[in-house]
């Protein structure tokens, strides 16, 4: 999937989350740096994009994810027909 | 040591808007909240018309992401912030560890819990949100107001349509044992569509009668049932030596309170007894007889049943008083608040206190049902408020407040 | 002078045992009350297992009350009688109740909401209204218990039981009562296993305490009820004494909803709080009924947070966690582990934190594995921690005679 798409997915979310306008979220704002979010705002969005995306993120590996980049490729990757 | 309590700020969100002397202003004018109701579930019910707060809440919360907040918490969040900066209270930047907080809610918020249900039956249980989870506990809008403006002290929350006069007393008892400094004591309640579709299937809401919108009358002679609204109002109490030696200015002392149940699982009686009861004990707590009470706030919200139970409580427990007090009743323009009542009655008691007005009840004419009281008054009145009454009743449980104005003995 | 205030008189409402009696043999006992989820379909959650007492039969005159207020009034009822008080030596006018609870009545909105997205949608009424809100809960404890005149619901989540407790011993400290039940009731509910079951924090199999291992809490459902009177009053009737509730102390960690303070000072403060309240030192606590919920962090801070008050001398202090077997009972769960305490000071023995295998370098106190410990309990301490950072910690203390 278009990684263009994902981001501009997750920052819609995270502008819910946040209150933050999308138009001031960097491409590769680091979640906690920059955006702020704690980790019930980060399994808000883990569960947001699960809904949106129509996949199953493991718990385990939220804390992997500490910026947007991290969360469009979990997304590609989780989204990606070959995956078993 | 009983009666060392003192109020030393408020603050209040309401139908009426948010500063208490122009809520004071409106109720002296006549002025009611209500509006009519959009929600499509609660027309469907038959719920035309609420007195709900309608103006925006984000200047309240500045630039800070109100998200994981919800409309209690919101409105429980701005009522205390406009509390505390009333007091003065000195709030650094760090959190303080003896200011607290006392909230009473009635609901907690229904439509956060019944749409985090509702997600998780339609969507599935693991599209639920987190974020919505945390605020499903009824001690979230507490919980919310604490992390907000740092305060770390004692933090409780009590349920019930009283709950709000409620907190504001037992926050007296906790700064007299020396729990906190200072406690943000009052309550909040949203207006949640199901509940009210729920009050209006029992019939005890007033409906318009062919007007745009409906007018409750407490205690009035056609009177024939109440119309909901939301709000929240918090006062900050504190020991009178704390304050003095802060030098805040004193709002008013609270004197003395009671808590009586009926004891029938939430039913009333007929004849207010719990009510009665309330009131004589608060006032023996408070050293004040009934001849010493200056003026009334009753609970009154233009139930038939509730507000004859409630005259009957006042004669009940004034004897030969009841019939010259001057007695107030708000709901018939701020809405049943349910917790959130008992805060605003209070801090609307502030108001008569320190410009010695109390409100009329817009429309009243006196029912013939043996239970009338003398001191009703369509108009508002002058009257000299050294002390106050507040009489907070829901569900057959009923908190008696006794306040003094400040600087009055 | 403080009036002293003791307990007189338990009734638990528990997966392990209904009533003192079998309660307290299955706690002693290891016994685990927990298994896979029977009330509704787990399949989605991520997550199976549950505390519920399957075999609960309320009895035929409470059949028209929600779960949540059946346990709270069985419970009542149970330490009223455990109190062989006489009912009609009780004046209404001065008797108590105060009751904590998480989710009071939830079945109401599940069945509103079941109603609603049905096809078509099913009536409702007033139920919202006029029986959902948990206030009433402690309305119809105090109706059954003989038309008491003051009752009272705390709704603290998690520490509700605490503050039930704190805020009785208030009232008959400063002679508002003369008697009161305090305690907590939760039942199970698919709104709050949903909840914990999205935050990842349900063990996968079982509740394991302090256990390098362990994954989670198990959500649970139950109920107690203490009894409270002043010292004078029990001993002049010559009552069963179990222990005196000597103080309790609250705080707020005002940092994070569903996650404490990462240092444990909230619960930290709480505990300091309490043996302030109760004029007790840190050295003077012989065993702590931990919150002890299973999860990571909640054991690993708590552990921190005992170490804050007790210095090295919590190397000393048993610590055992309930929740290991009956699960996290919510609002109950701190009025149960009351319970716990009361009994532990009366019976010198305490229960175990079971299923405590793989010790964890982080967790590193006395846990009381697996067994029953017998030990003079002078002092019992019952610490609980909630949602929106709500901590309360109560003492109980033998009375000797």
């Amino acid at each position: 999937m278009d990684a263009t798409a994902i981001r501009d997915q997750i920052k819609t979310h995270i502008s819910t989350i946040t209150g933050i306008p999308v138009g001031q979220i960097a491409d590769s704002a680091s979640y906690v740096e920059d955006l702020g979010l704690d980790s019930l705002s980060m399994l808000e969005l883990s569960v947001n994009l699960e809904y949106s995306f129509k996949i199953k993120l493991p718990l385990e590996r939220l804390p992997e994810l500490r910026t947007i980049d991290d969360s469009v490729r979990i997304v590609q990757d989780y989204t990606d027909p070959a995956r078993v | 040591m009983a009666g060392k309590a003192v109020i030393t700020g408020a603050g209040i969100v309401s139908s009426l808007g948010d500063a208490p002397a122009a809520v004071h202003r409106a109720l002296c004018e006549g002025r009611r909240g209500i509006r009519a109701f959009a929600d499509g579930a609660a027309l469907a019910a038959g719920v035309g018309a609420a007195a709900d707060v309608a103006y925006d809440l984000q200047p309240h919360f500045a630039a800070r992401n109100v998200r994981p907040l919800d409309r209690t918490a919101r409105l429980a969040t701005a009522a205390a912030g406009l509390a505390l900066s009333d007091s003065g209270l000195p709030m650094p930047s760090f959190p303080r560890d003896d200011v607290g907080l006392v909230l009473g809610t009635m609901f907690g918020s229904v439509r956060t819990i019944a749409d985090f249900d509702r997600r998780a039956i339609t969507a599935g249980p693991q599209y639920v949100s987190p974020l919505d989870f945390a605020n499903t506990v009824i001690n979230a809008a507490a919980g919310q107001v604490a992390i907000w403006y740092g305060l770390r002290g004692v933090n409780s929350t009590i349920a019930g349509g009283h709950a709000g006069a409620y907190a504001i007393a037992h926050a007296a008892d906790l700064v007299e044992l020396g729990a906190a400094s200072a406690l943000l004591a009052g309550g909040a309640e949203e207006l949640c569509a199901a509940a009210a579709a729920a009050f209006s299937r029992a019939g005890v809401l007033c409906d318009g009668n062919g007007d745009a919108t409906p007018r409750p009358v407490p205690f009035g002679s056609q009177r024939h049932g109440f119309v909901l609204g939301e709000g929240a109002g918090f006062v900050v109490v504190e020991h009178a030596d704390s304050a003095a030696q802060r030098r805040a200015q004193v709002r008013a002392h609270i004197l003395g309170h009671a808590t009586v149940c009926s004891g029938r699982a939430g039913r009333a009686t007929a004849d207010g007894e719990e009510i009665a009861r309330a009131i004589s004990l608060a006032l023996d707590a408070a050293g004040v007889t009934p001849e010493e009470v200056d003026c009334i706030s009753a609970s009154a919200n233009g139930s038939v049943d509730g507000d004859t139970a409630e005259a009957r409580g006042l004669l009940g427990a004034l004897g030969a008083r009841a019939s010259t007090v001057p007695v107030t009743a708000i709901k018939g323009m701020l809405g049943e608040c349910l917790a959130a009542s008992g805060s605003l009655q209070v801090i609307c008691m502030l108001e008569s206190m320190r410009d010695g007005v109390l409100p009329g009840v817009p429309d009243f004419q006196p029912a013939d049902d043996g239970a009338t009281l003398a001191g009703l008054s369509a108009r508002p009145r002058q009257v000299d408020p050294r002390r106050g009454l507040v009489v907070a009743a829901w569900n057959g449980t009923c908190t008696a407040v006794v306040l003094r104005a400040a600087d009055r003995s | 002078m403080r009036r002293r205030i003791v307990v007189t008189g338990v009734g638990p409402i528990t997966s392990v045992g209904i009533g003192r009696e079998a309660c307290w043999a299955g706690l002693l006992a290891g016994r685990c009350g927990t298994g896979p989820v029977q009330s509704f379909d787990t399949g989605r959650h991520g997550a199976n297992r549950g505390g519920e007492i399957s075999d609960f039969a309320p009895p035929a005159d409470l059949a028209g009350f929600g779960r949540a207020s059946q346990f709270a009034v069985l419970a009542s009822r149970l330490a009223l009688e455990d109190a062989r008080l006489d009912r009609d030596a009780i004046d209404p006018q001065r008797a108590a109740v105060v009751l904590g609870t998480t989710s009071g009545e939830p079945q109401f909105i599940e069945q509103f909401n079941d109603a609603e997205v049905a096809s078509p949608p099913g009536n409702t009424g007033s139920e919202l209204a006029f029986s959902y809100p948990c206030h009433l809960m402690a309305t119809r404890v105090a109706a059954d218990a003989g038309g008491w005149a003051f009752s009272l619901t705390i709704p603290t989540a998690c520490a509700a039981g605490n503050y039930a407790i704190g805020h009785a011993l208030d009232l008959l400290r400063s002679n508002r009562a003369d008697i009161a039940l305090a305690g907590g009731a939760d039942a199970f509910s698919r709104i709050t296993y949903t909840g914990f079951a999205r935050l990842g924090a349900i063990a996968p199999e079982r509740c394991q305490p302090f256990d390098r291992e362990r994954k989670g809490m198990v959500p649970g459902e139950g109920a107690n009820m203490i009894v409270l009177e002043p010292l004078d009053a029990a001993l002049a009737r010559g009552a069963r004494i179990y222990a005196e509730v000597a103080g309790y102390g609250l705080s707020c960690d005002a940092y994070h909803m569903t996650g404490g303070h990462p240092e444990g000072l909230g619960a930290a403060r709480a505990m300091e709080a309490a043996l302030r309240d109760s004029r007790m030192t840190p050295g003077d606590i012989s065993y702590i009924s931990a919150h002890g919920t299973g999860t990571p962090t909640n054991d690993r801070v708590e552990t921190a947070a005992v170490k804050r008050v007790f210095a090295d001398r919590a190397y000393a202090i048993p610590v055992s966690s309930v929740k290991s077997m009956i699960g996290h009972t919510m609002g109950a769960a701190s009025a149960i582990e009351a319970a716990v305490c009361a009994l532990a000071v009366a019976d010198d023995r305490i229960p175990p934190t079971c299923h405590l295998e793989n010790p964890d370098p982080e967790c590193d106190l006395d846990y009381v594995p697996n067994h029953a410990r017998e030990l003079r309990v002078t002092t019992a301490m019952n610490n609980a921690y909630a949602f929106g950072g709500n901590n309360a910690s109560v003492i109980f203390r033998k009375v000797e005679p």
